[in-house]
Parts: structure tokens; sequence; C-alpha cells
């Protein structure tokens, strides 16, 4: 099967200063290092057939958001690149709407900014305002929205935009039972026209139903990848194990795991 | 020289975009007052009367500058310069404010400062149209030198799309940079022709007031409503030394814009 996304040794750096003015120095001066280092996502790789549907799981702070922000395209990665083929699309919680704009002006808005031309803008706009449901408040501005309203708003513009491949950071969480699963029947729907979808969640009964593949990322790790029924079963023993231990036992835990990393890399270089 | 082909080549290709998107920001700007776009106008008004009451009526004992009354030499003047200082601010904090909301877009980041900009053109036109009606009834009327202020408006347009590419770029990176323009802005609206004649200066000062590019967008668009004669034409030297600082702006400008923009959204 065709490879939709080929996600190649990616990492993240971010830089972490113990004063701002370290921070500039860093950009002025390239030939001295300021700050430290750390890594959100260290030299992750896999791939992703066309069709699959991926779940990304993994402890707070594990890396899921930064991923799927950099598979979408939205922040670069500091090494490494992700290939995907066709339209990505990601919908998060804060769907990036403009607060002072009314709901129809924030379609029209993202529409635009999609690159459609007006006459598109104005098939594709009733047909989101449906799905979404927001019925009287579509023009009212967004700040008056509620967060279900919003990231309901977001959701349906982005599936009516049709992109070939969506990203669904914890989106769905903060609907109402009755739209989530709307959305699921969506997304469904996206599954059987052989889309590939990304889905960052903490509800491991929504994966176990959605999923084929997961991704299992720790503390910017890849642990592991493959099939969604053997790796969610793994995790969640994993979770118990991990809800017991004590700060000190995480801390420690935590090391080991970078430890034994950087060891299987020095191995393969 | 590549990254100036390349920001070129950007914003004629999304030309189309930066105009529509600017309509929104417009909105999205005055969206939440009960007077709405109306207060693009109010408040010069406002602005325009106090400074004629102080400057004017007060400090100048209602004396004119040359032979043309205060009021009038003013208002040509100050026109254009709400649009500056309001394209420079807003142009500026432009792509910190907006990266988050536009981030995996399928346009180029420079298209952001420069529809930002675009936005606060519209509300300079009326503005314009507004303060030409107003000048029919005290004293000067349309003239053959209404003609080169597309010339003054298009330089103009393009210098603050460089400044702005540079100044984007440095409040990006340190948001500190915001309040210091903030201050120069304020600081330009005394050290430019707007509210008393840097000709009362001593001779030796003069040139050194000229080396401010706005100095010769304010006196052309001055020239042109006031019908004094061709700017750009009787000062040749001066016109070749603003072209030379829009270049350069904008040499300097697209090239952090080029270099910086894709760790644009590291800095949030």
């Amino acid at each position: 099967m065709a490879k939709s996304v080929d996600v190649q040794h990616v990492s993240k750096r971010y830089k972490l200063y113990k004063k701002r003015s370290e921070r500039i120095l860093d950009l002025i001066i390239p030939a001295k290092e300021y700050g430290e280092e750390f890594f959100a996502l260290r030299n992750i790789s896999f791939q992703v057939d066309e069709g699959a549907i991926v779940g990304l799981i993994g402890i707070n702070g594990s890396g899921k958001s930064t991923l799927a922000n950099i598979i979408a395209g939205v922040i670069p990665a500091t090494s490494g690149k992700v290939v995907s083929k066709g339209n990505v699309a990601l919908i998060a919680v804060n769907a990036g709407l403009d607060n002072k704009l009314t709901g129809r002006e924030n379609i029209e808005l993202k529409l635009l900014m999609l690159g459609f031309s007006k006459q598109e803008i104005e098939e594709m706009e009733e047909e989101i305002i449906e799905f979404a449901e927001i019925e009287k408040f579509i023009d009212q501005p967004v700040k008056t929205y509620s967060s279900g309203m919003k990231s309901r708003l977001g959701f349906s513009i982005s599936v009516r935009v049709d992109p070939d491949i969506l990203i669904i950071d914890e989106a769905l969480s903060v609907g109402d039972k009755a739209f989530a699963e709307k959305s699921l029947n969506k997304m469904m729907e996206f599954k059987e026209k052989g889309k590939t979808m990304f889905f960052v969640s903490h509800s491991i009964s929504q994966m176990r139903k959605f999923c084929d593949e997961i991704a299992w990322l720790e503390f910017g790790t890849l642990k592991e990848y493959g099939n969604a029924d053997i790796i969610l079963e793994e995790y969640e023993k994993f979770l118990e194990e991990y809800k017991g231990m004590s700060k000190k036992e995480k801390t420690t835990y935590r090391y080991e795991v970078l430890q034994k990393h950087a060891s299987e890399r020095e191995k393969i270089l | 020289m590549n990254s100036m082909m390349k920001i070129i080549r950007e914003q004629l290709r999304y030309f189309y975009l930066v105009r529509r998107l600017s309509v929104y920001e417009l909105r999205s700007l005055t969206s939440g007052n009960y007077l709405g776009m109306a207060w693009e106008i109010i408040n010069p008004a406002i602005q325009i009367t106090i400074y004629w009451f102080v400057f004017g009526f007060g400090i100048r004992q209602r004396e004119p500058i040359g032979d043309i009354p205060y009021l009038q030499w003013m208002l040509a003047g100050i026109l254009v310069w709400f649009f500056i200082t309001q394209a420079v601010m807003k142009g500026s904090k432009s792509i910190y404010s907006k990266i988050k909301m536009l981030a995996k877009m399928n346009f180029p980041m420079s298209v952001i400062p420069g529809y930002v900009i675009f936005a606060q053109f519209y509300p300079h036109l009326v503005i314009l149209g507004l303060g030409m009606v107003f000048l029919q009834f005290i004293g000067y009327p349309v003239s053959i030198y209404y003609i080169q202020l597309p010339l003054y408006m298009l330089s103009l347009l393009a210098f603050l799309f460089s400044l702005v590419l540079i100044t984007s770029t440095l409040t990006t990176i340190v948001r500190d940079v915001q309040m210091l323009l903030q201050s120069i802005m304020r600081m330009l609206l005394y050290l430019s022709p707007i509210l008393w004649p840097p000709t009362l200066l001593p001779e030796t000062w003069q040139p050194y007031m000229k080396l401010n590019p706005f100095y010769y967008i304010i006196e052309g668009y001055r020239y042109s409503l006031l019908g004094e004669g061709w700017y750009f034409l009787e000062n040749p030297v001066y016109t070749a030394y603003f072209a030379g600082v829009i270049l350069l702006t904008f040499f300097i400008g697209s090239y952090l814009h080029i270099k910086f923009r894709n760790q644009f959204i590291d800095f949030l």
C-alpha cells in the first residue's frame, strides 16, 4: 500500500533560557551556544499507510501535540522531515478563529485563506453552518461562543475542506455526545474514502474504537508503533504502573528511558 | 537580492488575497464599537481639531505659514500621517499577533504584513477624500497638482511595506521593539513637517530633518493638495534619496523576513 505520511528522523529542539538576555545573545552570536537544550521530540521515524487511522498516545508532555503540529506543518522540525501526500488539515480545540468576527465571517476568512474562490466559499458556507449546528449564533461574534461551539465550528470547516490528511488534536473531547457521535460518523466516512487520519486523545476507548495503528510517545521518543489493540493494552498496563510510581521513581524512569534511547541511537550511528 | 525577488513575486501572486483579507481585518478591528468604522474618521477629526487649537490658535496665534493659513497647511500634512502611524504600529505586530491563527495556511507569510497595511489604506482613502472636500470650501480647490498624488501614495505603500517587513520581524523576536516603535512614531510626529514648519529651524539643521523619509511623503501630499507645485520634480535629489531609502529598507526587510520566517512560530 502507498505511504501517505512518512515521518523521517524528526526531532524538535527548544531552548530554555535562564535570562531573557540569553535569548537575544543566542540570536546575535551564533558561534556561541546559550541556553539549555530541551528536546520535545527525539529522532521519531514511522510511516503511515494511506487510509490508516493513527492514534498518538502518551502521558502529558510526551510530545503528542508537538508531533501533530509538525505533521500538520504548523511548526517546523529542528531536524528530519515529514513527507506527506496531499494537503493536511489540523483540527485543534483552539482552532484559530478570530474572536471579534462572527462565525460566518470566520468561515469565509478561513476558506479564503485556504485558497478557495468567492463562489466556492458561498457554496460551502451553508453546509458548514448546518453541520456545526451553531444556528442563530452564526452571525454573532465568536467571542460569545462556548468552547464547544468554537470547536464544532473549527471541526466543521476542516472536514468540509475535504483534506487528504486530517489531524485531530483533542478537538472532539469538548463537544457534547451528540456532536461527538456525528463527528465520529463523519470520520468513519473519511476512513471509507481512504483518507489518512491522526488522532490525539487521552480517551483510550475512543482510540480503540477508531484507530488502526498507534504511535506511543514517551518523553519525546517513539516507544512503539504498531497495531492498535496490542499497543493500547500495553499502554493501559503501563498507565496503571506509572500511576503507582512515586515522584522519584518517575524521574528515574524518565532518565532510564532517555539513556536507553541515547544508547540505541549510538548503536545505529 | 533573491529574497527581494521572492517577496515581490509573492505579493504579486497573492495580491487578490491581500485585498480580500484586508477587508476582514478592517471588520475585525472595528466590530466591537457601536459606531464601527465611523471611528476611523471621528478619531482623526478630534485630533485635527485639538492640534489646530493648540498649535494654530494658541501657540502660533493664527499666524499663517508662508501664505497658507495654519489649518489648511496642517490638514494637508496630517491626513497621511494617520495612515503612516496606523500602518506602522498595526503592521509591526501583525506577525506575532496573527501567526497563531494563520499558521498552516496556503499562502506565504509576507502576505500578513501586506494585508494588515492594506486594511489601513481604505480608511486613509476615505479620510483623504473628506479632507479634499473640506479643502474645497476653505480656499484650496482641486488642481492639476492632484495628479501627482498617486505617486506619493504608491511609494508610501512600498516604503511602509518594506519598513514593516523589518519591524514585524524584530517585534516577533523581541516584543520590546513594539514599545520602542510607539515612542519613535510619537517622536516623528513632532519631527516631521506636520504640526510646525521645520523651515523655522536654522538653515544648517534643515537637511538633517529631511533624512526622515516621511518628510518627503508629507511634503509631497501637501504640494499636491494645496497645489504648491510638483514636489518630486522640484526636488530631484531628495526624490532620488527617498527612492534609495525605499530600496535599502526593502532589501533589509526582505532579507530579515525570509531569514526568520520559518522560525517565527517558535518565538511565541
